[in-house]
């Protein structure tokens, strides 16, 4: 539909999630494919095609498609982790990925309430940057722990840290 | 659009101008008053409470509240990453799984939190004319202590007013004292519009978790057409003893002739046949017809089904029957009879006959805005018996009938003939709704026309109106009708 038949045929209840969403989600989608083809070409592929699965969703306006792209996205991290990539690049893949799922899920959630011609920029800027100011929080943290433990820690340290870690959350909660 | 987000920024931007004035003042005050500052503060907190009256929060309804579940699964793709990090002792997916942790803590940390809201909403105009447009905005400060990251308004725009520019709706993020304001075009239809309470969705930043309530901000337009008197409409010869306009078959003083009959002691001299006399020798008397006004009821079809028109954006066949039901209206009301109103609806409503002009602004007011004849249909549910019980209950014994409806059902066709059999004539109005695109659309039309073929051959006067006006129709038709 062009604008010129939004135009002559108003209709209120336009239920597509507003272009605000879908242009951040694909931002983010873009930078995580990035972040994964410098981590591993496999795994880039599969952050691509997860890229490709947000835009499918959000066009179908369908959560669904949105969580099979973000599992997809998942896959292509565990690959690119298990050839071997660096941290950083896996951690800005990772958050990249988060905030894109989220970003179009939240899209799709605001067509079905307001839909595409309401005022949203507000809503889904303030959205989108507490989930990323989120992911980075976590993303910092736990880089600064790896670097300040030093990095000939075994695996299992790191993943028992991480379980204090919740163990410590949980009960504080 | 831009003009209408401006607006939007300005509430915000002032209100921040308030603040920092307010704190200027109290500043001010301290130093000026510096020996009593306790009680110069204490009266700076009255007067903030006295001067804030309008941020009360407006009444609401909680609704619900839920998990929406967007989350699910983020801690098991996290946990998943770990345990294959630690497999293949890869420490980045150890890494990113933990970064897929924190998101999960973040899901589960937030409330949903309460829509502390003021709301006004005000129209530009309160009594607008039918198609007039009307400008409707609507403003919501957040008058509560916390704020709401992720705040989505939806209006409750009356069923009966189509929206016409800009949606009803918004979505947006607010600060404890700040505000957001949105506008919208309804376009103005006939009948009172009272708008429903606006629902409020708040959610937690991360979307977790979703409170819907509904805000009641009352608003109401009322939309009353001008009655424009159509051409005359022809009554059929039921009438009561009062003078009027409508020529009877009773034989008496009037304009046109009707018979003659024998003289009898009394007649008028001016009536007496001098012609007959002068050539016969016999005396006769000339009867004319009397000329008498009637009663009339306009019963208006209503029920859900006579909602309907040729296509999704034309009016209603009964927005149609009640502009002709008004044109009528006003013509028999200058005409001298005496006219009353009634809708076939599962909604109770009954003008009784009367004249005058007092009678002639609550009818308007009727045919406007009473519930029953409003542009989009009620829920409730018509019995058919009942309500023809009720309705000859009320009937007047001499009145008749004009009956709009679109007749695109057999029980207003049967409520027609039966009214007519209790002695009150009925005269069928009905404006054609039927489309002739489809097959399907092509048999209701045939149908249609069959019922009026029906009501005509069982002596029942049956005029339609499609795409030429009410008058035009009944001046088409009165050439047809014999009195």
């Amino acid at each position: 539909m062009t604008d010129d038949d939004a135009l002559v045929d108003f209709h209120e209840a336009d239920a597509r999630p507003p272009t605000a969403a879908v242009v951040a989600s694909l931002a983010a989608a873009g930078v995580a494919s990035t972040a994964g083809a410098v981590a591993g070409p496999a795994g880039g592929a599969l952050l691509g095609v997860a890229a490709l699965a947000f835009l499918v969703g959000s066009f179908r306006r369908s959560s669904r498609v949105l969580g099979w792209g973000a599992a997809v996205g998942v896959g292509g991290l565990a690959l690119a982790g298990y050839r071997g990539a660096p941290a950083e690049a896996l951690l800005v893949a990772a958050v990249g990925l988060t905030v894109a799922w989220d970003i179009a899920d939240h899209g799709v959630g605001l067509g079905e309430q307001v839909g595409r011609g309401a005022r949203v920029r507000r809503n889904v800027a303030v959205h989108a940057g507490a989930s990323l100011l989120v992911g980075a929080l976590a993303a910092a943290l736990v880089y600064g722990v790896t670097l300040a433990v030093g990095g000939g820690q075994p695996v299992a340290a790191l993943a028992l840290l991480l379980a204090g870690g919740i163990a410590l959350i949980s009960a504080l909660r | 659009m831009s003009g209408s987000r401006d607006a939007a920024v300005a509430p915000e931007a002032a209100g921040a101008g308030e603040s920092e004035a307010s704190d200027a003042g109290e500043s001010l005050t301290n130093d000026l008053g510096e020996p009593e500052t306790d009680d110069a503060t204490a009266a700076e907190v009255s007067d903030a409470a006295a001067a804030e009256p309008t941020e009360t929060p407006t009444d609401r309804e909680h609704r619900r509240e839920v998990a929406t579940d967007r989350w699910l699964g983020i801690a098991g793709a996290a946990l998943s990453l770990v345990g294959l990090g630690v497999l293949v002792r890869q420490s980045s997916l150890v890494l990113a799984g933990a970064v897929g942790v924190g998101y999960a803590v973040y899901a589960r940390a937030g409330e949903a939190p309460t829509a502390t809201l003021a709301v006004t909403r005000s129209v530009s105009d309160a009594a607008p004319e039918p198609g007039d447009e009307v400008r409707v905005t609507v403003r919501a400060e957040n008058v509560g202590e916390r704020a709401l990251p992720d705040l989505r308004l939806v209006d409750g725009v009356p069923p009966g007013l189509a929206v016409v520019d800009g949606p009803a709706r918004v979505a947006t993020a607010l600060r404890p004292g700040t505000a957001v304001t949105f506008e919208y075009t309804v376009r103005g239809a006939r009948g009172d519009h009272d708008w429903e309470p606006l629902t409020a969705i708040t959610r937690d930043a991360a979307g977790a978790r979703e409170r819907v309530s509904d805000l009641d901000a009352p608003t109401a337009i009322a939309c009353t057409p001008e009655l424009s008197a159509g051409g005359d409409l022809p009554l059929r010869g039921l009438t009561t003893v009062h003078h009027g306009r409508v020529s009877t078959d009773v034989g008496g003083a009037g304009v046109e002739f009707h018979a003659t009959r024998e003289y009898r002691r009394g007649d008028p001299l001016k009536r007496v046949d001098w012609n007959r006399r002068a050539r016969t020798g016999e005396l006769s008397t000339v009867e004319l017809r009397e000329e008498r006004s009637a009663t009339v009821v306009l019963l208006v079809d209503a029920r859900e089904s006579a909602y309907v028109a040729a296509d999704p954006d034309a009016e209603t066949a009964v927005e149609a029957s009640v502009a002709a039901a008004g044109q009528a209206f006003s013509a028999l009301l200058d005409g001298g009879d005496r006219v009353g109103v009634a809708a076939l609806s599962p909604l109770d409503c009954w003008l009784a006959p009367g004249s005058g002009t007092v009678h002639a602004a609550r009818g308007r007011e009727t045919l406007a805005t009473d519930p029953a004849l409003a542009p989009t249909p009620s829920d409730e549910r018509f019995y058919r018996s009942l309500w023809l019980r009720r309705f000859r209950r009320r009937l007047p014994a001499d009145a008749q009938v004009l009956f709009f409806t679109p007749l695109v059902d057999d029980t207003a066709a049967t409520l027609a003939r039966r009214i007519d059999a209790h002695g009150h004539l009925v005269t069928v109005l009905s404006p054609d709704p039927t489309a002739t695109g489809t097959a399907g659309e092509r048999l209701v039309a045939l149908e249609r026309r069959q019922r009026l073929r029906t009501l005509r051959s069982a002596g029942i006067r049956a005029l339609e109106w499609g795409d030429d006006s009410f008058p035009v129709a009944v001046a088409a038709a009165t050439r047809r009708w014999s009195r």
